[in-house]
């Protein structure tokens, strides 16, 4: 039996933990469920029966700090979802450098300790042994790492553009269709729940520019940060600017890029019959590739979907280790 | 791409010659030839050519070839255009506009919008290829110093 164990356990992580229970992959049990104020241990693996909808409130919930369950060995693999910290990656950095340290495999949907110590965690996993999975930190469930290192892995990645934050894509495309002024369509994606009540990171292009450090990082084997980004958000864009687009046969979307050795985030004039041109919630990610060509994937970037990102890198992981065992 | 080519050359038979092989063997197609005798300088003729390349690359394998061949290449330019469009959000004087475009391009039409509480104004404007980068930082640095944001087109 693998035992995972989930530090997060928000909207993702009872999703996650809904489908592991279903799926039953490879052997693996949900033996620890964590949030940042303790955490509950089932040594028998929890189903779907007795999956807990608050851990918090629970009788057998133990008060203290999460990583007991590393300290203590309750785990083989650690899935965290914590909340994104861009600055300095807390607390989701110490639990994933924690967990490594201990010989355990990590899944993470977390962007911050990715951005801020990207190199040193993935050492860190190649030293132990054991690995990092974070599929689910850029465009959701679309499969971009996955898709990039094994389909893509003969060819080579000239440049990387994409629509990366389904917040400010929806902003501007009920912009776009709508006239919307910005401040309205904000709104109206905070009450659908697409925009934080705190719409900054979103907003200020800066989730989108973590993304970008991380497509950097992981595909194109840089040591990029967040201050590597050259940034411009969406705040002082209008809905007469998007009309004056739309009369091209173009609108405004957030773009995010790497090209050349430059990392930026800006927002670009673009064809509607681009590829790049997705509506709504939707991301978009686009590799040149040097004998490909372009190749966009189009898709899901937030809430369920991620799930999806999630379960890939786990059932990739047991069958790694299925396959080490030779019991392929 | 298309690339204007001076080359210097010695008033020796052959010289000409020596450079279109060079030209022809990259897939180079000459639109023209202008040979000035009469501006003989430091003891070369300069030579003239427009030349149609495939790519950067082939020019640049040209230039080299006739480098190596002893002839020097006195100056090459682009004579592609580009034809771009950028709004920019924000006031913004239009001379410091023109400005950015001195000797590298100019601009085919202004359009103003969104009226004095949200204006913006979209630029369209031709540019020289090689040029093309530049001209977009420079426009973006005078955007940010104005407070102003520069929306460009995605290729």
């Amino acid at each position: 039996m693998i035992r995972c164990g989930i530090i997060g356990y928000g909207f993702l992580g009872k999703k996650l933990a809904g489908y592991l229970t279903r799926y039953k992959m490879r052997g693996l049990a949900i033996t620890a469920l964590a949030n940042s104020r303790g955490y509950l241990y089932y040594p028998k693996g929890f189903d779907s029966d007795n999956l807990p909808a608050d851990i918090t409130g629970h009788t057998s919930f133990r008060a203290s700090n999460p990583l007991e369950i590393l300290e203590r060995g309750l785990v083989d693999l650690l899935v965290t979802l914590t909340p994104t910290n861009v600055y300095n990656g807390e607390p989701g950095l110490t639990y994933i450098r924690e967990a490594l340290k201990s010989g355990v495999d990590v899944v993470t949907a977390d962007k911050g300790p990715l951005v801020v110590a990207f190199r040193e965690l993935t050492s860190l996993a190649d030293s132990m042994g054991v690995f990092l999975c974070y599929e689910a930190t850029v465009g959701g469930g679309i499969p971009v790492f996955s898709l990039a290192r094994h389909s893509l892995r003969g060819d080579r990645i000239l440049s990387i553009k994409g629509i990366l934050n389904g917040t400010t894509n929806y902003i501007l495309s009920r912009m776009h269709f709508e006239g919307l002024p910005l401040d309205l369509a904000l709104q109206e994606a905070q009450m659908m729940g697409l925009a934080e009540r705190d719409p900054s990171l979103d907003l200020e292009g800066i989730d989108s520019a973590c993304k970008i450090v991380i497509l950097a990082n992981a595909l194109l084997g840089a040591d990029r940060r967040l201050e590597d980004v050259k940034v411009k958000g969406i705040t002082q864009v209008t809905s007469d600017a998007i009309l004056a687009a739309k009369e091209l046969g173009m609108t405004i979307k957030l773009v995010g890029s790497i090209e050349g050795g430059r990392l930026s985030v800006a927002p670009r004039l673009v064809r509607l019959n681009h590829p790049l041109c997705v509506h709504g919630s939707l991301n978009a990610i686009q590799f040149k590739m040097e004998i490909l060509g372009d190749l966009t994937l189009i898709g899901r970037g937030a809430g369920e979907s991620t799930v999806s990102a999630l379960l890939s890198d786990i059932e990739w992981i047991l069958a790694q280790k299925e396959a080490s065992r030779g019991g392929r | 791409m298309r690339i204007r080519l001076t080359l210097g050359l010695t008033d020796r038979p052959g010289t000409l010659l020596k450079a279109l092989e060079k030209i022809a063997m990259n897939g180079g197609n000459i639109i023209s030839i202008v040979h000035n005798r009469e501006q003989l300088t430091g003891g070369y003729v300069p030579v003239s050519l427009s030349v149609e390349f495939p790519s950067r690359e082939h020019f640049e394998r040209a230039r080299a070839g006739i480098e190596e061949a002893g002839i020097p290449v006195l100056g090459t330019e682009s004579l592609e255009r580009r034809i771009e469009t950028v709004i920019i959000i924000g006031s913004l004087s239009v001379d410091r506009l023109e400005k950015v475009f001195e000797g590298r391009g100019e601009i085919i039409s202004l359009a103003f919008g969104g009226g004095s509480r949200s204006p913006h104004m979209r630029v369209m404007f031709s540019v020289n290829s090689e040029d093309r980068e530049r001209v977009l930082e420079a426009l973006e640095e005078l955007a940010e110093k104005n407070n102003c944001v520069l929306v460009s087109e995605e290729a």
